[in-house]
């Protein structure tokens, strides 16, 4: 892919609930294989953010580019249409149905007469799970949503964005619910799915955890971008900086 | 990398008693299975005091089983899409009503049975609209429906009862027997069959679960949970209608208040056969269990000429203590 062509763009957005305006005039970019980092304190604009690039907000003004096509997400399968996938701290999935069938939710696998496939689901299930997303625990695609733990559901939610060929993960404060161990998990695939041509956006309180994975740093505050930075050019402390005193 | 050291997991293999425990219909199942060993065993050493086993009590269990059978697998389905249906009890008998009205004016009952289910399908589909567009829970809303068609028989029908004369062919149909099985019971079995593979094996049953176990994740994924949820109005109405079918086929009449109270144990069938009153959780085979059960309790105590009251008071204990059972396993679930 061209290096001019931004997997997604943002362009001057603004949002406003009646009297409140989330964002002011907000325009940053996701490229291709990059892992971007949107940091923030709280209120800054960022979950309002998320929610526009996953469809759920439109936005009062300003519009998105998809591959450098002008673009506007209505619902939410507009914006996994586009190869985005967004990863929500508690995540999108069913407590009560099994792995494989969170996996393969609303996109099943059925013969003609709508008939699930459940061993090629559970087949397809198991191998992502043991080659794209290894998080310790999980042993068979067959366990309950309900019985894992809060990085293991996420692990869950990753390897659905994978299998169905996601370019974009957003992922929404991902690392506040997890352990040490997990968090580390996490860190480890955002990488190698980068490295395979996946971009993440990593919506973050954790400036630490944001410098250990992120090429680029955007950070906002008050609605709107305060900075941009590629990771070469700055420093913790100065990200810190930004986050505070803006 | 880290995860190069995998640490030994820390729950111990459970039990085979705890992992059938744990299975969606695996207490009710064992529960079950020890009360038909108890009572085989006492029908086998008293057989002349406890006519368990004797082949008039397995008929009449296998004609009673049906009709809250029925009734039960469509409110179960709209419970685990997360809905309640008070309405099928009134609902049974209108449609039993006016498929023997039909009957009685010369209509074919093989025309007339169709159009009682057509009626079963239009009111769960009004329920589910009513509920659905305006927000409501549907409790209130069937509620409503429950009071409206209770009150429509007796303005379509006035308190008397009808009789239901359907030419022979139907009535072997439904009521008579095959290899000496009850023509309703295999009728059971095949709807029992029909919604495991429908709920359990189909598309649409992991919408109804994901429906009912968390409707935002449903919608997120692009689920559309209102139809999910108006076609499973739409079978419990059917179902409601289909079981007064039966009933009418097998007792040759209908009374206009024959319906009052089979909601509730057809909701109580479900919830002992460990569905979750919240949605989302639950099979085909614990409500019919669920069903099995009830009758079977209910046989026992007549066999034993206990007064009816010992009846209702066991069901009730019955209820609440499956669904205490069921509120555990699910927090254990959320944990």
């Amino acid at each position: 892919m061209m290096p001019a062509s931004n997997l997604l763009e943002l362009h001057n957005i603004s949002k406003s609930f009646g009297a409140l305006t989330a964002l002011r005039d907000l325009s940053f970019h996701i490229g291709p294989s990059e892992v971007v980092g949107l940091l923030g304190d709280n209120g800054a604009g960022k979950s309002t953010t998320v929610n526009l690039i996953s469809g759920i907000y439109k936005p009062t003004s300003g519009y998105l580019s998809v591959d450098g096509q002008r673009t506007l997400f209505t619902c939410r399968s507009d914006s996994a249409d586009a190869g985005i996938e967004t990863i929500y701290q508690n995540t999108a999935l069913v407590d009560s149905l099994s792995i494989t069938r969170n996996i393969f939710m609303g996109r099943e696998r059925t013969d003609v007469f709508g008939f699930l496939k459940q061993v090629e689901m559970r087949d397809i299930a198991m191998e992502v799970l043991e080659k794209a997303v290894h998080i310790s625990g999980i042993d068979s695609p067959d366990k309950l949503v309900g019985d894992l733990s809060g990085g293991q559901k996420q692990a869950v939610a990753i390897a659905r964005a994978v299998f169905f060929k996601r370019r974009v993960l957003l992922l929404d404060e991902p690392t506040s619910a997890l352990s040490v161990r997990e968090t580390e998990a996490l860190l480890a695939q955002v990488l190698k799915l980068k490295a395979e041509g996946v971009s993440s956006v990593l919506v973050t309180h954790n400036l630490y955890h944001a410098y250990q994975v992120c090429d680029r740093f955007v950070i906002m505050s008050h609605g709107t971008k305060v900075f941009d930075v590629n990771k070469a050019d700055t420093s913790i402390s100065q990200l810190t900086e930004y986050v505070v005193l803006t | 990398m880290t995860d190069s050291a995998v640490p030994k997991s820390r729950t111990k293999k459970q039990s085979l008693l705890k992992q059938i425990m744990t299975m969606p219909a695996g207490a009710i199942l064992l529960v079950f299975a020890a009360l038909q060993i108890v009572c085989i065993a006492g029908a086998l050493a008293y057989p002349d005091d406890f006519r368990y086993l004797s082949p008039q009590n397995l008929t009449i269990l296998m004609k009673a089983i049906p009709v809250l059978g029925c009734l039960a697998l469509g409110a179960g389905i709209l419970m685990i899409a997360g809905e309640f249906d008070l309405s099928i009890g009134s609902v049974y008998t209108l449609t039993a009503v006016l498929m023997a009205s039909l009957v009685d004016g010369g209509m074919s009952a093989f025309i007339a049975a169709p159009l009682g289910i057509l009626l079963g399908v239009m009111i769960g589909l009004l329920n589910g609209t009513i509920t659905l567009r305006f927000g409501l829970p549907s409790f209130i809303v069937t509620l409503g429906g429950l009071l409206f068609w209770r009150g429509a028989v007796l303005l379509y029908n006035g308190a008397v009862q009808v009789r239901f004369d359907p030419e022979p062919a139907f009535s072997s149909l439904f009521a008579g027997t095959l290899l000496g099985i009850n023509a309703a019971f295999i009728w059971i079995m095949l709807f029992v069959a029909g919604f495991y593979l429908l709920l359990h094996r189909h598309k649409f049953g992991n919408h109804v679960f994901a429906t009912g176990g968390n409707p935002a994740a449903a919608t997120a994924i692009g689920i559309n949970t209102d139809r999910v949820k108006l076609v499973a109005f739409a079978i419990a109405g059917g179902m409601a209608a289909v079981a007064g079918i039966i009933a009418t086929a097998r007792v040759g009449s209908v009374q206009p208040g024959q319906g009052a109270g089979l909601e509730l144990q057809a909701i109580a069938a479900c919830v002992i056969g460990g569905l979750s009153l919240r949605g989302g959780r639950g099979s085909i085979i614990g409500i019919f269990l669920g069903v099995m059960l009830i009758h079977t309790i209910t046989d026992v105590l007549l066999l034993l000429r206990a007064p009816g009251f010992y009846l209702d008071m066991f069901i009730a204990t019955l209820i609440v203590v499956a669904a205490a059972f069921n509120h555990l396993i699910e927090r254990r679930g959320a944990a």
